[in-house]
């Protein structure tokens, strides 16, 4: 991704942001409130149209491209507020996902929804399922189509303990599995505990990148977190 | 048994009963037809009537003035229908769906008023008279066939993953195309197939009637009519547009043979209490308290 701009009316969301991201690592992008994480990754992903800037995925031009052909060359992502379809059945929620035969996709979404230990609830709405089910509903549909790059918007937030670890085991196994890795997120132990390497943002600009511990000493960050 | 005991019902029943019959059929491809855009995107059209009109001027039109047979003629109001429906839906369906829902409200009013204008074919305000022919039990064939043939594409698409992915756009629009779903693409199949039926039952009742004018093919009421008897069944159901035309139909004659003044302010009344303690309709109520496969 190189040097992105967005602006919505007079404020610069993000400002020139360039991020490299390699496979099979697990990133994280960081920032105080308002600095820019979640208009980044819909830059990323298309839903919204990036003002100038590039971004290349696995050298191929995807910027300016609509988020469905985004998603279909292989960007997944999960929202910072869920997003299921809730008139709609855990097991549909990831049916809809168009890969393979009808019982291709069925067998997939089945083997996904065990992975989280969903299939008991294959059949129930996925609006009466609790939040934390909702979330996992909504990070294996993104799975469905198997991305090599996942953009993961706070998973923590609202997930107990015994559920989040089980979701921070996930994303280590997609890592194993090759996949790139890009989360955003509040909780420092998550971060701190789950990234290789960390960007941070503020007012749109990338102010520090690099190793988790590092990051959090930089002068910069502590800054923009916590004011001088 | 339903099938066979409407197929043979022309051949017993009163006059007043078939027409009566052909009438329900008529708004049971209505209902359903909307269903297909509205009840399973949420992309609410309110302007679904002229696709009827466009059909029923359309079918009229080549039978008054190219002498074409009515079933034909009919088959041609389809056609010109799922036309309109690929140059509107090319530009609206790119709109939300409260824009949308504008959109083809003004739609309906373009129509009725182009109808009006061009007077040289379409005999404007005066109305356009066909041929007399007496063709009622043939087209209450046509009609039921109709009603049949939209509740079979409404059954294969709800059931099928095609009818799933329709549904996303109405429960989350943002999250199907992140998943890699082409909302647009899909609307537009929605929204061409939503078209064709009332375009053709439009030519069918142009047929039927006899005789046509701007305001007996484009009212706003129609468009209501459909999207209540819908919403009353169970919208993005496959029986819920049929059960809501059977009830609000039967209700409506029985109701306007007894009280001709009171009806108007029932069908209004019935809106009311659906919009506000069943928004799903009925079939919707029993399939989420009882989770009915999506067949019902």
């Amino acid at each position: 991704m190189r040097d992105l701009h967005k602006s919505f009316g007079g404020v610069r969301a993000v400002a020139g942001v360039s991020l490299t991201l390699e496979p099979g690592r697990i990133y994280g992008l960081i920032g105080p409130n308002g600095s820019g994480k979640t208009t980044l990754f819909n830059c990323i992903t298309g839903a919204e149209r990036r003002d100038s800037g590039d971004v290349v995925l696995h050298g191929r031009r995807v910027a300016g491209l609509a988020p469905h052909r985004i998603a279909q060359l292989g960007v997944g992502r999960t929202f910072q507020v869920i997003r299921v379809f809730p008139e709609l059945t855990a097991l549909e929620n990831l049916l809809v996902v168009t890969t393979g035969s009808h019982a291709a996709a069925e067998a997939r979404a089945r083997e996904l929804l065990a992975f989280v230990r969903l299939d008991g609830l294959a059949h129930e709405y996925a609006g009466n399922l609790s939040y934390g089910q909702q979330k996992l509903v909504e990070f294996v549909r993104m799975l469905m189509r198997d991305p090599s790059l996942v953009l993961l918007d706070e998973p923590a937030a609202g997930v107990n303990r015994t559920l989040l670890n089980e979701l921070l085991d996930a994303v280590r196994r997609l890592r194993d599995a090759g996949k790139t890795v890009l989360l955003v997120e509040h909780d420092m132990k998550v971060v701190m505990g789950l990234c290789e390497f960390v960007f941070v943002l503020d007012h749109g600009e990338k102010i520090a990148e690099g190793p988790p511990g590092v990051v959090q000493a930089d002068e910069r960050v502590i800054e923009a977190y916590f004011g001088r | 048994m339903v099938g066979i005991a409407l197929a043979v019902y022309p051949l017993f029943g009163t006059g007043y009963g078939v027409r009566a019959m052909l009438q329900l059929f008529m708004w049971v491809a209505l209902a359903g037809s909307w269903n297909l855009i509205s009840g399973l995107t949420g992309y609410v059209s309110f302007g679904h009537v002229a696709f009827f009109g466009a059909g029923a001027y359309a079918a009229a039109i080549l039978i008054v003035k190219g002498g074409w047979p009515w079933a034909l003629a009919a088959l041609a109001g389809g056609a010109v229908a799922s036309g309109l429906a690929l140059l509107i839906g090319a530009t609206c369906l790119r709109l939300k769906g409260p824009y949308f829902a504008i959109a083809m409200l003004g739609l309906n009013e373009v129509l009725r008023v182009l109808v009006s204008y061009f007077e040289g074919l379409t005999g404007g305000g005066l109305g356009l008279s066909l041929p007399t022919l007496d063709a009622t039990v043939a087209i209450y064939y046509a009609m039921g066939a109709m009603a049949a043939l939209v509740t079979l594409v409404a059954y294969v698409i709800v059931t099928s993953r095609f009818g799933l992915r329709l549904m996303t756009i109405r429960e989350d629009e943002v999250a199907a195309e992140a998943l890699g779903i082409d909302a647009f693409r899909h609307k537009i199949y929605a929204f061409l197939l939503s078209a064709t039926g009332p375009g053709i039952v439009g030519g069918l009742f142009a047929r039927d009637q006899g005789y046509l004018e701007p305001i007996s093919v484009f009212p706003l009421a129609m468009t209501i009519t459909m999207i209540v008897m819908t919403l009353f069944g169970g919208k993005g159901t496959v029986w819920g547009p049929v059960l809501g035309a059977v009830t609000l139909f039967v209700l409506q004659e029985v109701v306007w043979a007894r009280f001709i003044y009171v009806h108007q302010l029932l069908f209004g009344a019935i809106i009311v209490v659906v919009v506000l303690f069943m928004p799903r309709g009925v079939l919707g109520l029993l399939q989420l308290k009882y989770r009915l496969p999506r067949t019902i």
